[in-house]
């Protein structure tokens, strides 16, 4: 059997080691035992500590599972029904995944302020999980949508010889979606328990936002990656739980062909769920949008024209970057997953796998400090300075969704066009270059797209 | 003469034994079909033929070379001089029908290559089809690409995996009658996999049959028919 060539591999796994893996380590391992401060801080983990964990971890709850809910409705109403302007909501429902959160925190605030003259609701526990629901939910339902979407006709069809609608939403439909919800359960929640900036707007005490109180007005930096590492374990134990749950299960797949999912004619129904995405869609994206709006001309078009002349210089760099990252996140995804198509699975790429997967468990804000840390060397400071360091934050960050992603839509090809290629005698860069890629395409430029978006808030957060 | 031999070849899929240290023999220039139900091997038989498979012991041999030692894959898929119809036909869906069929001679840099595609194209009615892909063309339509495909690069042995398992009736004889003629106008071994031993009788020079990893019955269709095994009794009953 053609064997895999692994010289590609190895120097991109090399490289995220070196550049990634080795700077977060250090810079951890440096600050937690840093003059036996290890057992001093440990014994500071106290009953307060554990009480604001568990808090962090029923707001992430509560996220993960309403924005898993909703997505899962809205999911299924734009990928399996002919609700009318499906495809208008598909891409105006995904707006407040790419703003960042904090945005969309200052206009729900000042939505209260100019709404109520108070901003005590939406400056609470409460407030934090409306605007990061209104964030995730378009998440859930692209993960949930895809999955929908990926269903075969067949399967459906025979339920509906046996049984009415309902029971096969419920009995066949839902089932078979399962692993996507668990992923957007899991995914949301760590996004969630990991999220800084909406809670530290809203004034609202969680655990990252304790773990950022320790690191920049204490200083304690040991007690903050100690309490990281508690963050860190929680959500590796989740994705954990998931891989094991649903391996090889479909996980946001963007089909290489027309899957030729079941559509059901929901009739007068149809009127609801019209309702019901507008009613999202105006809450989510058009009332923040309005706000904002409101706020940039309060006093006249002259702040809004200042700020247009201060992003100027700026957008090209964050454009030219956002994009050149996600090319390489791309790159590094596809790299991490490919070795996955046909059986060459080995234990070497699953390492590479747990490696991604740590280090996009590792709360942001660590993450960022970590690099920093490391990279501010007057040997390092070609990367400290540059554009650089953002990158690699920006690859660590996102390279395991990337991976993920492009392993599923790899998944769906059916082996037997690896091996017929193999047959004929095609190398196996060539198989990887006219059979892999271009069946895998859409994926890619899908996925490029996203994060390329996604960078530009990424970049924004992290300069900010 | 013996063009593949298996000999004592064991192979499971996890914990469930497949192939029982079974040892096969297969004629050159002849058409022999792998017959038996599922989970009988048959289909494991043709990957580890190909190589797509690592036996857990046993040797194979094509022509008087060892290709598969032990677990050792000794020559690659790509050397064995070998065709491969897969069950799902593993049409590209994002080339053409020439492009289907070129693809392989591209690989393999040889020359003439349009020639070569339009005259097997001519040889099973499918000029007009060439710059169609895959999901625009019917079900016999696909099988005979995929023949093509194979056969373009002239194989030494063809083998196929239920090929024709998805097909109607009618389409199933006229596919069934290409396949007679491949041997005459092509000239390779064929090995072919069925359940359906109507199939197997329509085309065979030699049918084995296999029983959960075992072979039950070797011989021509006509020893077939009137065996006395009580297994070959009772499958041929249905």
């Amino acid at each position: 059997m053609d064997r895999i060539k692994y010289p590609l591999y190895t120097a991109v796994y090399v490289s995220f080691v070196f550049f990634i893996v080795v700077p977060v380590v250090y810079t951890l391992g440096m600050a937690l035992f840093a003059d036996g401060s290890l057992i001093q801080n440990l014994a500071l983990l106290d009953h307060g500590t554990f009480l604001l964990l568990a808090k962090s971890c029923i707001i992430a709850f509560s996220i993960a599972l309403l924005s898993t809910f909703f997505g899962a409705v809205f999911g299924f109403f734009l990928y399996k029904t002919y609700v009318p302007f499906r495809n208008f909501f598909k891409i105006a429902l995904l707006v407040p995944l790419f703003i960042s959160p904090y945005i969309l925190a200052v206009a729900w605030k000042d939505f209260f302020y100019l709404i109520f003259n108070n901003t005590e609701f939406i400056s609470s526990y409460i407030g934090v999980i409306l605007v990061l629901v209104s964030i995730f939910t378009p998440l859930s339902m692209l993960i949930i949508g895809s999955a929908l979407s990926n269903i075969n006709t067949q399967l459906e069809e025979t339920g509906f010889v046996i049984t009415n609608f309902r029971r096969v939403v419920l009995k066949i439909t839902l089932p078979l979606i399962k692993p996507a919800l668990i992923s957007s359960f899991v995914l949301v929640f760590i996004f969630s328990i990991s999220e800084f900036s909406v809670p530290a707007f809203f004034g609202v005490k969680v655990f990252t936002t304790e773990i950022f109180t320790q690191f920049s007005a204490f200083y304690n930096h040991s007690l903050a990656i100690l309490q990281s590492v508690i963050l860190i374990s929680i959500c590796i134990l989740l994705l954990f739980a998931e891989r094991k749950h649903i391996t090889g299960a479909p996980f946001l797949s963007l089909s290489v062909k027309g899957s030729g999912s079941k559509f059901y004619n929901l009739k007068n129904k149809n009127r609801l769920s019209l309702v019901f995405l507008s009613g999202w869609f105006f809450i989510s994206v058009v009332l923040p949008f309005v706000v904002l709006l409101i706020q940039s001309f309060k006093d006249g078009t002259s702040k809004f024209i200042q700020a247009v002349e201060l992003l100027i210089p700026t957008f090209g760099n964050s454009v030219g970057l956002a994009f050149l990252g996600a090319l390489i996140i791309v790159f590094v995804g596809f790299v991490a997953a490919y070795p996955a198509w046909g059986s060459n699975n080995t234990r070497k790429t699953k390492s590479f796998d747990w490696l991604l997967l740590i280090v996009f468990a590792i709360p942001s804000t660590i993450f960022g400090i970590s690099l920093i840390k490391f990279y501010n060397h007057p040997i390092l400071d070609f990367i400290y300075s540059g554009y650089a360091i953002i990158l690699i934050g920006y690859v660590g960050k996102f390279s395991f969704i990337s991976a993920k992603l492009i392993g599923n839509a790899i998944r769906q090809i059916p082996n037997s066009l690896d091996e017929v290629a193999q047959i004929e005698g095609v190398t196996f860069f060539r198989r990887l270059l006219k059979i892999l890629i271009p069946l895998i395409m859409p994926t890619l430029c899908v996925l490029h797209y996203v994060i390329n978006n996604f960078g530009l808030v990424f970049y924004n957060k992290t300069t900010s | 003469m013996s063009i593949i031999k298996l000999n004592k070849i064991a192979h499971s899929y996890g914990a469930m034994p497949v192939l029982h240290h079974l040892t096969l023999n297969i004629e050159a220039n002849r058409l022999t079909c792998l017959l038996g139900g599922s989970g009988s091997g048959k289909t494991t038989i043709l990957r580890l033929i190909a190589g797509l498979e690592i036996p857990e012991n046993g040797q194979i041999f094509i022509g008087d070379k060892a290709v598969t030692d032990g677990q050792q894959i000794i020559v690659a898929p790509h050397q064995r001089d070998i065709g491969f119809i897969f069950q799902d036909l593993a049409l590209w869906p994002h080339f053409t029908v020439y492009k289907n069929i070129a693809f392989g001679l591209t690989e393999r840099k040889e020359e003439n290559i349009k020639d070569t595609v339009f005259k097997m194209l001519g040889f099973f009615g499918l000029q007009s089809e060439a710059e169609k892909y895959p999901h625009q063309l019917s079900g016999g339509q696909k099988q005979l690409v995929a023949i093509s495909r194979s056969l373009v690069l002239k194989p030494k042995i063809l083998l196929m995996d239920e090929p024709l398992a998805n097909l109607d009736v009618k389409l199933k004889r006229k596919i069934l009658e290409h396949i007679k003629n491949l041997k005459q106008n092509f000239g390779p071994t064929l090995v072919y996999v069925t359940h359906d031993h109507k199939e197997a009788f329509a085309i065979a020079d030699q049918i084995v049959v296999l029983n959960e990893g075992k072979i039950e019955e070797t011989g021509t269709v006509e020893q077939i028919k009137r065996s006395e095994n009580k297994f070959v009794k009772y499958f041929l009953e249905y």
